[in-house]
């Protein structure tokens, strides 16, 4: 978990950032839960802020989107960066997802997601099934090396999306975890 | 009663046994049990132990003047078909796709190769003549091709210990490199997570990557032209589709078939009178010395870029630098995930070590140059 103060437009906003998975990040602004996808993280030096980025201040803004843009963030913060890059963060979002996150009540939690692109050997999990963090879940052959993906965290398996010899690119669902 | 003329005769064999070849049939035997029992290379492992045994036995015809042995040798090593026909093969296996992903890791390639050229100064230092020392050196570039197109080429009364040393060693990837890794990385860089980057490599980029390099080492480093230009024949008719049939029959059907007499044919000069001597010792000691070298260069080197990028970079993918293409990058992915189960650096690693599979061919060459051999 990160957790970023920031001024803007004179406001402060605490951003608390929880990785999920590789791609997938839990952004809490404002006391409102939101879900965050990743989906780019590129170096682009010459960028400038969003055109048309307006400061909260001025009305424009949603939480929404300051909470994509330090997703952006947390994953150059994930990497080992010391802060938070707005100009990058920034040039992140309009690749990003985002939508609130269900409510609680037999609905889908964390999502573990493939790491980088392969096919699936095998698949060690059911719906139902307990998992502790690290247990195996499914084996992704990926540049002829068969990888064993662990659980990320402890909970119980709400869906399984793969089956053995299916192939998967970066950051598609493998499993998802029953909310709990 | 057979009069001993004719008992000399038929005891030919038995009366030309000597020390030497029977000491080279045991070491046949050892490369023959480390291929067969111990699953090392098998691939070359075992033809080389069959080429030195057949080549040791007394009086053995096969290296006679129209021997078997002696006409593959004639055919594909002494002037360098057989790593060449070899490296079509590998072009077809590797995938730069990793590596055009992160360009940045051509550096870790180029890191990669550090113990080749200090190999080389310690190898003059003890002795060893100028190309002997280069080919020496080429041990440090973990391929197999490369060392026997160098040293063929250079120092061809080597070709033995050197291949036996660059093809053992490859297969020694696992166990000597995660040692040095862990000794030169603190735990905190080995949990540097690098998640993977996913752009899209065009296949237009795919396709013109092999011919832009070929050209482009290729006038910068001429004594690499065959060897890079191999390697990316192979590559360019993988990444272009257009002859699948050419593609397979060059990974597979020629490699094989290749590998086989490339096989018997370096087994066939480790006779004992050129085996047997200090300087095959010291050939496998430097050698793995080259080898271990690399590995800390290209760590050490990777720990320069992840300062470098603030933090961005796990220092472990530079031991993926050298060639050795997969096995070193796998190994790399071991390493890291004994850390961490959730840290995946394959793909990263995969880069690192494409790098180093062309960066090793450009250190050949540019050994070659500095020799000044070659081009005939």
């Amino acid at each position: 978990m990160r957790r970023y103060t920031l001024g803007l437009g004179g406001r402060e906003f605490v951003i608390d950032v929880q990785e999920l998975a590789a791609d997938r990040f839990e952004v809490v602004v404002g006391g409102e839960s939101y879900e965050v996808t990743l989906s780019g993280d590129e170096d682009l030096p010459e960028a400038t802020i969003t055109p048309g980025y307006a400061a909260p201040g001025e009305g424009a803004t949603p939480p929404a989107q300051a909470a994509a843009a330090h997703a952006g963030a947390s994953a150059v913060g994930a990497a080992g960066a010391s802060q938070p890059r707005v100009a990058r963060a920034a040039a992140a979002p309009a690749a990003a997802m985002v939508r609130p996150k269900p409510a609680s009540g037999g609905a889908v939690g964390a999502v573990l997601s493939a790491p980088m692109p392969g096919v699936i050997i095998e698949v060690h999990v059911k719906p139902g099934d307990r998992l502790e963090r690290g247990q195996p879940v499914a084996v992704l052959d990926a540049m002829k090396m068969h990888n064993v993906i662990g659980a990320p965290r402890a909970g119980t398996v709400a869906e399984v999306c793969i089956a053995p010899g299916q192939a998967v690119g970066h950051g598609d669902a493998l499993v998802r975890f029953a909310q709990d | 009663m057979p009069d001993a003329d004719t008992l000399g005769l038929l005891l030919q064999g038995v009366a030309h046994v000597t020390p030497q070849s029977l000491v080279m049939i045991a070491v046949a035997f050892v490369l023959l049990y480390l291929g067969i029992a111990r699953d090392y290379e098998p691939l070359l492992l075992v033809p080389i132990g069959a080429g030195c045994m057949l080549a040791n036995l007394p009086l053995s015809p096969l290296v006679a003047d129209d021997g078997m042995l002696r006409v593959l040798y004639d055919m594909g090593i002494r002037n360098e078909l057989f790593p060449l026909l070899i490296f079509i093969g590998i072009g077809a296996l590797t995938d730069f796709g990793p590596l055009l992903e992160n360009p940045r890791l051509v550096l870790l390639g180029a890191a990669g190769q550090f113990g080749i050229f200090v190999t080389l100064l310690l190898a003059l230092a003890l002795g060893f003549s100028r190309p002997e020392a280069a080919s020496i050196g080429i041990i440090g570039a973990i391929d197999g091709p490369t060392s026997i197109y160098v040293s063929g080429l250079l120092a061809p009364h080597l070709l033995g210990p050197i291949t036996v040393a660059a093809y053992s060693y490859m297969s020694l990837v696992p166990i000597i490199l995660p040692p040095i890794m862990r000794l030169l990385t603190s735990k905190q860089e080995r949990l540097i997570r690098m998640p993977y980057s996913q752009r899209k490599i065009s296949r237009r980029t795919r396709i013109l990557f092999p011919i832009v390099v070929t050209v482009l080492v290729g006038t910068l480093v001429p004594f690499a032209t065959p060897l890079i230009g191999m390697l990316m024949l192979g590559n360019l008719m993988k990444e272009s589709g257009a002859v699948e049939r050419l593609t397979r029959a060059s990974a597979n059907e020629i490699a094989n078939a290749v590998t086989l007499f490339l096989g018997l044919a370096i087994g066939s000069t480790m006779v004992g009178t050129e085996f047997l001597k200090t300087s095959t010792l010291a050939i496998l000691v430097l050698g793995i010395f080259a080898f271990a070298l690399d590995g800390v260069a290209g760590v050490l080197f990777a720990k320069v870029l992840n300062a470098a990028s603030g933090g961005r970079v796990n220092p472990l993918i530079g031991a993926a630098g050298i060639s050795a293409f997969p096995m070193a990058a796998r190994v790399v992915q071991k390493v890291a995930q004994e850390e961490d189960f959730e840290n995946f650096l394959l793909m990263h690693a995969m880069g690192a070590n494409a790098a180093g599979q062309v960066a090793s061919v450009v250190a050949g060459g540019v050994l070659l140059a500095l020799m000044g051999a070659g081009g005939r």
